[in-house]
C-alpha cells in the first residue's frame, strides 16, 4: 500500500502562524532578558518598560493573528480558563495560552512601579488617572516588596512562551521537519537571539546611554553564542533530515534548494551577523552601524526561520 | 465494550463514490467543497506503459488509539469514546486547526461560518450544526449506537468497506486484521489506527 505515496505541504498554518510564533518568541524572550537584567545586573527603568511593552504588544499582536483565524471565536473562552491545564495537560496550545496570559499579567505588574516613575504615561490621558488610583498605588507598593517573586513569575512564563512555540510544532508527528527534538531547542535559541538583537537595536538607538556599555557588550557576547548554537542545531537538523524518512528528505530539499532559506536566513540572518558581532566582540567597531545592521539581520532571520519552517513541512500520504 | 474498526478492501473498491455521497448526506457535509467531505476516494493510476492499474483509495479518519489530533486539541473538543470512536464536540471546538496539522491521514476539515450559511440553505430546517468547528468522520456513531452500520459501509456496492469489532474473535473484521491480510496505514508514526486496508497491487498482474 505504500507503493504510491503522495507528498504534500500544508496551507493550514502559513505566514500568519509564523508571525504568531515569531512575535511570541521575540516578545517573551525580550521580557525575560530585560527583567533578569533589571534584577541581577543593573536596575534599569527604560529596559524594563521596553521589555514589558514588547512582551505585551508583540504577544497581543501575535495572539491576534491566531485569534483572527479561529473558526469559533467565542469558544476561545474554553482555553483562557486556567483550569484547562488540568483537563488538557497534553495540549501545548493550552500551556502556551496560559504562559502568554500570565507572562503579560506578571510583566505589567513588574513594570508598574517603573511606569509610575516615568513622565510619559502621565501625559497620556486616561493612563495618568489610572496609575494614580489608590488600588494601583497599593499594587505598585506590593510589587516593590515582592520585586524578585513577581520578576521571576514573569520570566518563567516568558521562557515558557519561547519554548512552547517550538513544542507546538514538535507535537505534529506526521512531519519529520517538525517532529524532532531540535525544533523546541532551535526556536528557543532563536527567540533569545532575536531578543538580544532587538535590545541591542534599542540600546544603540532609542535608549542609547554610555553607562549601559557593559550591558551592550554582554548582550553582544550572548547573541554571538546563541547564533553559534543556532548554526550547530541547524547543522544537526540537516544531518537528521538528509537520511531517514522521505518526509524529512523532501523538507530538506525544499529548504536547502531555496535561496530565501539558504542565503536569506542562514547567510544574512545568521552568518553575516555572526561575523559582524564576532569582530565587535574581539576588536570592537568604530561606529554602532555594524551592530545595528547585525541586529536588523538577526530580527529578519528570526521571522524567515519560522516562515520557511511552516511552508517546508511535508506530509506523506499513502494514496 | 466493543472496539470498533473498519477494513477497506482495495481489491473490491470500484470508485463509485457512493460512500462519499452517503456519508455527506448522513452527516450533512459541505458538499459544495470536495475538500471538506468526511471521506474521500482517491483515484490514481499506478504502473508504467500498458501495465497500469487504476486504484481507488478511500480515506477517512482512522480513529486512532493514540490520536495526535486529540492530544494537541487545546480545548478538549476532540475526544475518544470507550468503543474507540474519536469524535469532535463542536461546542468546545474553537477551530484553531491544530488537529488538522497533527493528523497524518488528512482527515480533518474546517467547517466555517460560510459553510454553515450554505448548509442551512442546502439542508434546510434539518441542518443540525450549531457552530463552526473542525469536523471529521465519527464512524457514524449515532447509527452505530443503534446497532446500524456506518452509512459508507451500508452503501458500499462492492463490500469494500467492512465495519466490525476487534474485540470479537468471531467478527470477520477482527479476523482479517488478526491474520495480517488487513494492515494499518503508516503504523510507524505510532498513532495505532483502527482503519485497515487490504492491499490490491500484489494480487494483480
Amino acid at each position: 500500500m505504500d507503493v504510491n505515496m503522495t507528498y504534500a505541504t500544508q496551507d493550514i498554518w502559513t505566514w500568519w502562524l509564523a508571525i504568531y510564533l515569531y512575535f511570541g518568541g521575540l516578545g517573551a524572550a525580550t521580557l525575560a532578558v530585560t527583567f533578569l537584567t533589571d534584577m541581577y545586573l543593573k536596575p534599569h527603568r527604560h529596559l524594563v518598560i521596553w521589555g514589558a511593552g514588547a512582551g505585551v504588544v508583540l504577544l497581543a499582536l501575535g495572539s491576534l493573528m491566531l485569534f483572527g483565524h479561529l473558526l469559533d471565536k467565542t469558544a476561545v473562552l474554553n482555553v483562557l480558563n486556567p483550569m484547562i491545564l488540568f483537563r488538557k495537560p497534553d495540549a501545548w496550545i493550552a500551556w502556551g495560552t496560559q504562559f502568554i496570559i500570565w507572562m503579560m499579567v506578571w510583566g505589567v505588574l513588574y513594570a508598574l512601579p517603573y511606569v509610575r516613575e516615568t513622565d510619559f504615561p502621565r501625559k497620556v490621558p486616561g493612563l495618568r488617572n489610572l496609575i494614580d488610583r489608590p488600588f494601583v498605588v497599593t499594587i505598585g507598593t506590593l510589587v516593590q516588596r515582592f520585586h524578585y517573586t513577581v520578576g521571576w513569575l514573569a520570566v518563567i512564563n516568558g521562557v515558557g512562551v519561547a519554548v512552547y512555540t517550538g513544542l507546538l510544532l514538535q507535537s505534529f508527528p506526521a512531519v519529520a521537519l517538525w517532529h524532532n527534538p531540535a525544533v523546541p531547542l532551535l526556536f528557543t535559541v532563536s527567540a533569545f537571539s532575536t531578543a538580544m538583537a532587538f535590545l541591542l537595536l534599542l540600546m544603540y538607538t532609542l535608549i542609547n546611554d554610555q553607562a549601559d556599555e557593559y550591558i551592550r557588550v554582554l548582550y553582544e557576547r550572548i547573541d554571538l553564542v546563541l547564533i553559534a548554537a543556532e548554526l550547530v542545531i541547524l547543522f544537526s537538523l540537516y544531518q537528521y533530515l538528509k537520511n531517514g524518512s522521505e518526509s524529512g528528505v523532501r523538507s530538506l530539499e525544499l529548504l536547502w534548494n531555496d535561496y530565501g532559506w539558504l542565503i536569506g536566513f542562514i547567510g544574512f540572518g545568521l552568518i553575516v551577523p555572526f561575523v559582524l558581532e564576532l569582530k565587535g566582540v574581539i576588536k570592537g567597531w568604530a561606529t554602532r552601524v555594524p551592530i545595528i545592521t547585525a541586529s536588523i539581520l538577526v530580527l529578519t532571520g528570526g521571522y524567515l526561520l519560522r516562515y520557511y519552517f511552516m511552508y517546508a513541512g511535508v506530509y506523506a500520504y499513502p494514496w | 465494550m466493543p472496539h470498533f474498526a473498519m477494513v477497506i478492501d482495495l481489491n473490491t473498491c470500484v470508485g463509485c463514490n457512493a460512500c462519499m455521497a452517503a456519508c455527506a448526506m448522513e452527516n450533512q457535509a459541505p458538499v459544495w467543497d470536495k475538500d471538506k467531505w468526511r471521506t474521500y476516494v482517491h483515484d490514481k493510476e499506478i504502473g508504467l506503459g500498458s501495465d497500469v492499474n487504476r486504484r481507488f483509495f478511500p480515506r477517512l479518519c482512522n480513529h486512532c488509539d493514540n490520536p495526535p489530533c486529540m492530544s494537541v486539541c487545546p480545548t478538549g473538543a476532540t475526544q475518544k469514546k470507550a468503543n474507540g470512536i474519536v469524535f469532535v464536540d463542536q461546542e468546545l471546538c474553537m477551530g484553531c486547526r491544530a488537529c488538522a496539522m497533527a493528523c497524518p491521514y488528512h482527515a480533518r476539515v474546517a467547517i466555517t461560518s460560510d459553510d454553515m450559511r450554505e448548509g442551512r440553505e442546502f439542508y434546510g430546517s434539518d441542518y443540525r450544526r450549531t457552530s463552526p468547528s473542525m469536523d471529521k468522520c465519527s464512524f457514524c456513531d449515532h447509527r452505530v449506537e443503534q446497532g446500524i452500520k456506518p452509512a459508507c459501509v451500508e452503501t458500499c456496492v462492492g463490500s469494500a468497506r467492512m465495519f466490525g469489532d476487534l474485540d470479537d474473535p468471531n467478527d470477520p473484521v477482527a479476523q482479517m486484521v488478526a491474520s495480517g491480510a488487513a494492515r494499518a496505514l503508516m503504523p510507524h508514526i505510532g498513532t495505532r489506527p483502527n482503519v485497515y486496508y487490504i492491499d490490491d497491487i500484489k494480487w494483480r498482474g
